[in-house]
C-alpha cells in the first residue's frame, strides 16, 4: 500500500498529464485559443505558438513588480493574485469578499488596468506590473481620487473602498473627462453594501475636475 | 468633521480582522456543516480527514470542555451538533489544519452518517403544526371587534416579505489565541464583544474574566454580527484552547451565506377598517415570522414587529399578534430595522389594498391617519415631540409631491412601454433596546501626559461612524481638537459588560457614557487650573485647547495642563456610565414606556418600469428626515442614503429562495443580488426636518442607523403603481421582493390570475 504522500504525488502527476494534454489541444485549435484568450490577461497570439510552461506540482516562482518594487515569491500555481498579495506580501488592502469576481473589492491594477485579483492567478502576472491600493498614493501625497473619497465621505465601513478607489482612479487615467454614466460603468462591478454609491459618483467627478486643474 | 477612519480606508490601511498580522504557528479552521435540513446523526467518519497531511485536529461536540450551548435567553442552540441536525450548514465538526486550503480540503474528506427526517421549510406549515420557538405575543389597544362594526369600509388580506441576506462585505471572522496567565484572547468581527466573551466562557467552562474579546473595526454588520458572531468566535476559541495554539476562522463567502441566518421572512394577515373620512378605526394583524432553527435574537425581533405594527399612524383599535415559527433553516436574526420593516410593510399593504378598492391614492389614507402629539401607541407609550405630520407636510411642500404625481400621470399617459409610479412612506421608529436592561453603557477615558486622549467604549465601529461621533463628543466636552482623541478598538478588558452596538443606539448610549467620563475629567482639570492660576473655579474655563480666565486666554494650554495635573497627582482617567432614564416595559401587560424617543421621517420614491422587459429603475428618492440636531450631518446623511438603498434592495432584487429540502438557492454574490451602482437611485434628496432633538439623544443628535431602511418600502408600492398603470388587471399580492421576473409576470397578468 502506498503511503499518503506517494498517493498524493501520483495524483498530482496524473493531473499534470491531463492538464498538459488540454493545453496542447487548446494551443492547436483556433477556436480554443480565442475562447481561452478572452479569459486571460492580455493573452498574445504569438504566445500560443509555444506550448505554455507547465507549472506544478509544487511551488512556482513569480517575479513581478508590485507598487514599483521588484518582488519574487514562490506560490502554489493555484494561488490567486489576491492571496499572493495578502498572504505572501502582506498587502492586505485588496479585500476578498466574494472570491469569484462578482464584487470587485479585490481590484488592483495589472499593467495599469483594473482586474479582479481574486480570479487572477498569481502565476499569470509574472513579469507584469501590479499596483495595489497601498501603492496609489505617492508617499504622503494621496491620489486625487483618494482625497476626494475623504472629502466627499465616499466610504463607510471601508471594505469596498480600496477596490472602489482603484476602479475610479483607473477610469480617470483612461478618461480624464468622465460623465456620470462613465463613472457608473467603471464601477458597475464594485458592490458596496453600505450604500455609498451617490458619494462615489460625487467624489470621482470632483477628482476628475481637480486633476484637470 | 470627516470620518476618522476615511484616511485608512482610502489607503487600504484600515485593519479588519483578516488583515491582522498572525502569530507564529497560527492554525486555520474550517467548519463542516450539516448536509441535511433535518436528521439524526448515526455515525461519523473522520479518519480520512484526520489523515490528510497538514490536518492538526478535527473537533466535535465531545471536545467542548464547558457547555455546548451558544443560545441567548433561550438556550436552544448547540455550538456543534450532538445527535440532531436542524438545518443545512449547521456546524457539526471543526477541522483545524496548518493552512486554510488544507482545512477546507479535509472538510471534503469528512463523512457524516445520518438518518434524514422530514424538514419544515415553510412558515405556514410550521405555524399549522404549532412549531414555535417561544410563545406568541399580542399587543392590544381599544376594542378591535367592536370598532369593526362601526367601520364603513372593511378590507382583509395578506402580505409577505422575504428573507434578506446581510451581505456585510467582510465575512464572519475570528482569531483566538492563548493569552498569558491561562487566558484566551479572541479577536472577533462582532457587534457585541461582551456577548461573545460571555458565551465563549460558557463553552470553554472558564470564568468570564479569563476571556478577552476585541473587535477592531467591522466591514459592515447590519445586525448580522450581533448574535451571529458568537459561533465562529467560540469555534476558534475551542480549537485554540484544546491545542494551545492560535487559530483563525474566516468564513468563505459561500459558507457565510449558507451557515448564517437572514432577516426573518414574515407572512402577515391583516384586517383593516376605515371610517368614511378615511380614518383607520381598527387594524388587526397576525405575523408569522420565520425564526429558522433556533431562537437567537428573535424574541426581540418579534417584539419590535409588534411595537411598530402601527408605524407612524394613530389607530385607536389594534390587535397585533406575532408568532415566531421554527423551521429547518439557519437561525434567522437581526437585520437593520429588527422586525419593524416586516410589520410596517404589512400595514402599508393594508392601506394600499384599501386605496385600490376605494379607487383613491394611498397617500390620502396615509395622511389622514398620521400620529399627532400625545397619541397612544398600542403598548401604552404616548407620542411626544411627534413629528410625523411635520415630516409629511414638509415632504409634500419641499418636493411638490402633487406636481410630481401629475408629472408621473402625464408621463404614463404619453408613454406606452415605460410606466412610472410614485409612493410615499412615513416612518416612526422607537429608539432604545426594547429589553430595558440593555440600555446602559460605559466608557473609559485616559488623558496621557502629553495631552493626548485615549477613548474606549462598548461601541463597535462598523461603518456607521460611531467612533467619529464619540471623538467629536469627547473633544467638545474636554475643549480640545478631535485629533487629540484616539478611539480605541472595542475590548472587553477595557470596557466590560457592554451591550451590543445595535438598535441604532450605539452613539446615544456610548456617547452619553463618554460625556459622563469627560465631565469628571473636565471638573478635575478645571480645579487644577484654578489652583495653578490661583483663581476662583467660577472664573476658569477650558476650551479651544486653552485655559481661559474671565473670558480671556491664559498662558496655560492643554498641553501644559495635562502634565501639570499629573505632577499634582490628579487622576487623569475616568470611567463614565449611562443608563437611559425613564424607560420601562411590563411584558405581562404588554404596556409601558420602552423608548427614549422616536425618529420620524417621510420619503417619496419614484420608480420607472420597462414594461417590455420587466426591469425597473429607482428614479428619485426624496426624504425629509428627523435628525434632531445632527452631530455630524455628513455621516448621518450617509446613513440615510445607505439605509434607503438597503431597503430598496430588500423590496426589489434581493431574493434568497429556498428549495423544499431546505437548501438556500442564492448562496453567493453571483446569485444574490444586492443593489449595485445601477440599482442605486440617481437622486437621493434628503433634507433635515430641522426640529430640535430630544435630550435623551447625545447632544440632541438623534439615532440614525435603522429608520431610513424603511423608506425603501415605498419602492415596492411605487412599482405596484407603475405596473397598474400598464396593466389595470394586475392584482397585487403584496409579496416582496418584487424582482424583475415578478414584475414582468405582473405586467402581463390577466384578470383571472391569482394575486402576484
Amino acid at each position: 500500500m502506498k503511503n499518503p504522500s506517494e498517493e498524493q504525488s501520483s495524483m498530482q502527476e496524473k493531473k499534470g498529464v491531463s492538464r498538459r494534454a488540454f493545453l496542447r489541444g487548446a494551443g492547436l485549435t483556433t477556436a480554443g485559443t480565442v475562447a481561452l484568450s478572452a479569459g486571460l490577461l492580455s493573452f498574445k497570439l504569438e504566445d500560443a505558438k509555444a506550448p505554455p510552461a507547465i507549472l506544478g506540482p509544487g511551488e512556482a516562482e513569480v517575479r513581478f513588480v508590485v507598487n514599483g518594487q521588484a518582488r519574487t515569491i514562490w506560490v502554489e500555481p493555484r494561488t490567486t493574485l489576491a492571496e499572493a498579495l495578502r498572504e505572501h506580501l502582506s498587502l492586505t488592502g485588496a479585500k476578498v469578499v466574494c472570491d469569484r469576481g462578482s464584487c470587485s473589492a479585490c481590484t488592483v491594477w495589472v499593467d495599469g488596468k483594473p482586474v479582479n485579483s481574486c480570479i487572477t492567478l498569481a502565476v499569470d502576472v509574472s513579469g507584469r506590473e501590479v499596483t495595489t491600493i497601498e501603492g496609489l498614493a505617492q508617499g504622503d501625497e494621496l491620489h486625487p481620487v483618494q482625497e476626494a473619497f475623504i472629502e466627499h465621505d465616499a466610504s463607510m465601513c471601508g471594505f469596498c473602498t480600496p477596490g472602489m478607489v482603484m476602479s475610479c482612479a483607473a477610469l480617470l487615467k483612461r478618461n480624464p473627462n468622465p460623465g456620470l454614466e462613465d463613472v457608473k460603468l467603471a464601477t458597475s462591478g464594485n458592490l458596496c453594501r453600505c450604500g455609498t454609491y451617490p458619494k462615489v459618483f460625487e467624489a470621482t467627478l470632483a477628482a476628475a475636475k481637480k486633476m484637470k486643474k | 468633521m470627516k470620518n476618522i477612519h476615511a484616511s485608512g480606508h482610502v489607503r487600504g490601511q484600515s485593519v479588519f480582522l483578516d488583515d491582522l498580522p498572525v502569530h507564529e504557528g497560527t492554525l486555520y479552521a474550517a467548519v463542516f456543516g450539516s448536509p441535511v435540513a433535518h436528521g439524526r446523526i448515526t455515525g461519523a467518519d473522520l479518519e480520512r480527514a484526520r489523515a490528510l497531511p497538514g490536518v492538526v485536529a478535527v473537533f466535535s461536540h465531545e471536545d467542548i470542555p464547558g457547555k455546548n450551548q451558544i443560545g441567548g435567553n433561550i438556550r436552544d442552540e448547540p455550538l456543534l451538533a450532538e445527535r440532531e441536525l436542524h438545518y443545512i450548514g449547521q456546524p457539526v465538526f471543526l477541522i483545524v489544519a496548518e493552512d486554510e486550503w488544507t482545512a477546507r480540503r479535509a472538510r471534503l474528506l469528512a463523512g457524516l452518517q445520518y438518518e434524514a427526517l422530514p424538514a419544515i421549510t415553510d412558515v405556514e406549515e410550521a405555524w399549522g403544526r404549532e412549531q414555535f420557538l417561544f410563545p406568541p405575543r399580542t399587543f392590544r389597544l381599544g376594542s378591535v371587534d367592536e370598532a369593526w362594526e362601526h367601520c364603513v369600509y372593511h378590507f382583509e388580506g395578506e402580505a409577505e416579505t422575504g428573507a434578506q441576506e446581510h451581505l456585510y462585505l467582510e465575512p464572519q471572522a475570528s482569531y483566538a489565541f492563548p493569552a498569558p496567565h491561562g487566558g484566551m484572547k479572541i479577536c472577533s468581527s462582532a457587534q457585541g464583544p461582551a456577548e461573545v466573551q460571555h458565551v465563549a466562557a460558557r463553552v470553554l467552562g472558564l470564568p468570564v474574566h479569563r476571556i478577552e474579546v476585541e473587535a477592531t473595526q467591522l466591514g459592515g454588520a447590519f445586525g448580522g454580527k450581533e448574535g451571529q458572531a458568537t459561533a465562529w468566535a467560540c469555534l476558534a476559541a475551542l480549537a485554540a484552547w484544546r491545542l494551545q495554539r492560535p487559530v483563525k476562522l474566516v468564513l468563505p463567502r459561500q459558507d457565510d451565506m449558507r451557515m448564517t441566518g437572514k432577516r426573518l421572512p414574515c407572512r402577515a394577515r391583516f384586517r383593516i377598517g376605515l371610517s368614511r373620512a378615511l380614518k383607520i378605526l381598527t387594524y388587526e394583524a397576525t405575523f408569522l415570522l420565520d425564526g429558522g432553527a433556533a431562537a437567537g435574537l428573535s424574541p426581540g425581533i418579534l417584539e419590535r414587529a409588534l411595537f411598530h405594527a402601527t408605524n407612524s399612524y394613530y389607530i385607536p383599535n389594534v390587535r397585533a399578534t406575532a408568532f415566531c415559527c421554527r423551521t429547518n433553516l439557519p437561525p434567522n436574526t437581526a437585520f437593520r430595522g429588527f422586525g419593524a420593516p416586516q410589520a410596517m410593510f404589512a400595514l402599508e399593504a393594508a392601506i394600499a389594498r384599501a386605496a385600490y378598492e376605494l379607487g383613491i391614492p394611498a397617500r390620502r389614507i396615509q395622511e389622514a391617519n398620521l400620529l399627532k402629539e400625545g397619541d397612544e401607541f398600542p403598548y401604552g407609550q404616548r407620542a411626544r415631540q411627534a413629528h410625523a405630520r411635520q415630516c409629511w407636510a414638509r415632504a409634500e411642500a419641499d418636493f411638490d409631491i402633487r406636481k410630481k404625481e401629475k408629472e408621473v400621470e402625464a408621463f404614463n399617459h404619453q408613454n406606452a412601454s415605460t410606466k412610472k409610479g410614485l409612493a410615499m412612506m412615513p416612518v416612526c421608529f422607537g429608539i432604545s433596546f426594547t429589553k430595558t436592561s440593555m440600555n446602559q453603557a460605559s466608557a473609559l477615558l485616559h488623558i496621557y501626559q502629553d495631552g493626548s486622549v485615549g477613548l474606549s467604549s462598548g461601541a463597535v465601529e462598523m461603518g456607521q461612524g460611531v467612533s467619529t461621533k464619540l471623538a467629536q463628543l469627547a473633544a467638545m466636552a474636554l475643549g480640545v481638537q478631535a485629533e487629540r482623541i484616539r478611539v480605541e478598538t472595542t475590548d472587553t478588558a477595557r470596557v466590560a459588560n457592554s451591550s451590543p452596538t445595535a438598535a441604532s443606539s450605539g452613539a446615544d448610549l456610548n456617547g452619553k457614557a463618554v460625556q459622563h467620563a469627560c465631565a469628571q475629567l473636565r471638573r478635575r482639570l478645571l480645579e487644577t487650573a484654578a489652583s495653578i492660576l490661583r483663581a476662583p473655579l467660577a472664573e476658569v474655563d477650558l476650551h479651544a485647547e486653552q485655559v481661559w480666565r474671565n473670558g480671556r486666554p491664559t498662558a496655560l494650554s492643554w498641553e501644559k495642563l495635562a502634565p501639570e495635573a499629573l505632577q499634582r497627582r490628579v487622576n487623569l482617567s475616568a470611567q463614565g456610565y449611562y443608563a437611559t432614564p425613564l424607560i420601562c416595559f411590563d411584558r405581562e401587560k404588554e404596556k409601558g414606556h420602552p423608548f427614549a424617543y422616536y425618529v420620524y421621517g417621510t420619503a417619496a420614491v419614484t420608480m420607472a418600469v420597462d414594461c417590455i422587459r420587466g426591469t425597473y429603475a429607482t428614479e428619485e428618492v426624496c426624504i425629509i428626515h428627523d435628525f434632531g440636531d445632527s452631530l455630524n450631518p455628513d455621516i448621518d446623511q450617509g446613513q440615510v442614503e445607505g439605509g434607503v438603498v438597503q431597503g430598496i434592495g430588500w423590496m426589489t432584487s434581493e431574493e434568497v429562495g429556498c428549495s423544499p429540502d431546505g437548501r438556500l438557492l442564492a448562496d453567493s454574490l453571483s446569485t444574490y443580488k444586492i443593489p449595485d451602482i445601477y440599482a442605486a437611485p440617481d437622486v437621493i434628496d434628503c433634507r433635515p426636518l430641522g426640529a430640535e432633538g430630544p435630550g435623551m439623544a447625545a447632544l440632541r443628535s438623534k439615532a440614525v442607523g435603522e429608520p431610513p431602511l424603511m423608506y425603501g418600502i415605498a419602492a415596492y408600492f411605487a412599482l405596484i403603481q407603475a405596473i397598474r398603470a400598464f396593466n389595470p388587471h394586475y392584482r397585487p399580492g403584496f409579496r416582496a421582493p418584487m424582482t424583475p421576473e415578478k414584475v414582468l409576470m405582473a405586467l402581463y397578468q390577466d384578470e383571472n390570475a391569482a394575486a402576484l
